[in-house]
């Protein structure tokens, strides 16, 4: 990790609050990015930014200095975007093997999201693209969004959602199944 | 023939295929194909670019995260007094074992013929290291204050900045090195800043004139090296075995 980051998160947990600016002030746009990019809308994305940064000062006694604050909080990122989409209260990472298909297929995503009326009216690629995403799971989602748009490795995948890398990998090649069947019929609509 | 597997051409994909895929491939037209449809696929979801947000955007998180943090307890008040009942039970723990040791040593003596005998002695522990290196920060600490608080008008402040700041020059350099040899990163990086001020500041073309110090003060600001320097200056007595690997004074 930054030498400077260590130092600054040891001045946070000897009581200046005011230095957690810094560690903000590095890893906000990044963070809204990968929000973004998993939950699909602004707003949504938005409160995972807020949600990480809060969790990450709570759990900063628990940090580990040989990580890098930012991987860190890139993964508390991830999980709370996870929740964020309906992964806590549907297909949470259990032990592994507990993700069979038929499992995933049952849990599908909770549509926490606004109302895809609008979406599938606007036609635009975007739109599209995100009425595709929205028929994967949490699990299948994110997995995809990690490893296609951020280029992470199955291990981080799997770190980061707290699951085996086989896991991963399955929840990937599942994603990747269903996507193109989802967007064609998408498109002709459009 | 065996044609390639979805996750075969999603691991070719993404560069975790084995050669043979990539062989397969070259030659297999239906396998090519497929795989030609996935990249286009997969060409959907390269796209997708987050909205800009402004440049303020940083304020704006810590705007609406800053009230809803609370303040970690500060440690020192702990650790003073978690500290001073440690060594109350340290001394008196020690005070038994001499006192038994004594005894029983006392006893033997009186059992067995006199010998010679070679003793490791334990090292000294490094009281004075720390005493040192506190010290040595305690003036930086104080000289970066004043050079925080210099003002550009009043240049009569300058030569007694430029006489400590050389003085501290030398004593740094070998806490530095100190801190090198006990492989404490932390440390050093802090050290090493220091070192880069106190020698802009100790040998400063011309001497020091206003400019020279406003850009000090700027680069201080920047890096935040009081707050390191004060942050290095409490963990000191919490931490006596960091600083206890630091071989000899170097003041």
């Amino acid at each position: 990790m930054g030498k400077s980051d260590h130092i600054t998160i040891q001045a946070i947990l000897a009581g200046d609050k005011d230095a957690y600016r810094e560690l903000v002030a590095q890893n906000s746009r990044s963070v809204f990015r990968l929000a973004y990019r998993i939950t699909g809308n602004e707003a949504d994305a938005e409160d995972v930014v807020q949600e990480a940064f809060l969790r990450g000062y709570r759990k900063l006694d628990r940090f580990e200095s040989r990580a890098s604050f930012s991987t860190w909080i890139y993964r508390i990122a991830v999980r709370c975007a996870f929740d964020r989409i309906g992964g806590r209260h549907m297909d949470s990472p259990g032990p592994v093997g507990s993700n069979s298909d038929a499992a995933l297929e049952a849990s599908q995503v909770v549509d926490r999201l606004p109302d895809p009326e609008p979406l599938m009216l606007s036609g635009e690629i975007g739109a599209i693209r995100e009425l595709a995403m929205r028929t994967l799971t949490p699990m299948e989602r994110v997995a995809f969004t990690l490893r296609h748009m951020e280029d992470c490795s199955l291990q981080e995948i799997a770190l980061a959602l707290d699951i085996d890398p086989n896991a991963a990998k399955q929840a990937i090649y599942r994603a990747v199944h269903k996507l193109p069947q989802r967007l064609a019929p998408l498109k002709v609509k459009a | 023939m065996k044609h390639l597997t979805e996750p075969e051409l999603i691991e070719q994909y993404y560069g975790e295929d084995d050669f043979n895929a990539a062989q397969h491939l070259e030659w297999c037209r239906e396998c090519a194909e497929a795989y030609a449809a996935l990249q286009v696929d997969f060409a959907e979801f390269d796209s997708v670019a987050p909205p800009e947000r402004t440049a303020s955007y940083e304020e704006q998180v810590w705007t609406r995260i800053a009230p809803l943090l609370p303040a970690y307890p500060v440690k020192k008040r702990l650790t003073v007094a978690r500290g001073l009942w440690l060594a109350f039970g340290s001394a008196t723990a020690c005070a038994v074992l001499i006192a038994a040791g004594f005894y029983a040593g006392r006893t033997r003596e009186h059992q067995q013929p006199p010998r010679t005998a070679e003793v490791n002695v334990p090292s000294p522990p490094p009281a004075r290291v720390i005493v040192l290196l506190s010290d040595h920060l305690d003036r930086s600490e104080r000289l970066l204050v004043e050079l925080k608080h210099a003002r550009s008008d009043d240049p009569q402040t300058f030569p007694p900045l430029r006489e400590e700041a050389g003085n501290l020059l030398r004593s740094n350099s070998k806490w530095r090195q100190e801190a090198e040899k006990s492989d404490d990163p932390d440390m050093v990086l802090v050290l090493s800043n220091l070192n880069d001020l106190l020698s802009q500041l100790a040998n400063e073309q011309g001497g020091l004139n206003p400019a020279a110090i406003a850009n000090l003060q700027k680069k201080m600001k920047a890096n935040g090296l009081l707050l390191d320097v004060r942050v290095l200056r409490s963990r000191l007595p919490n931490q006596r075995t960091s600083p206890a690997n630091l071989k000899g004074g170097a003041a």
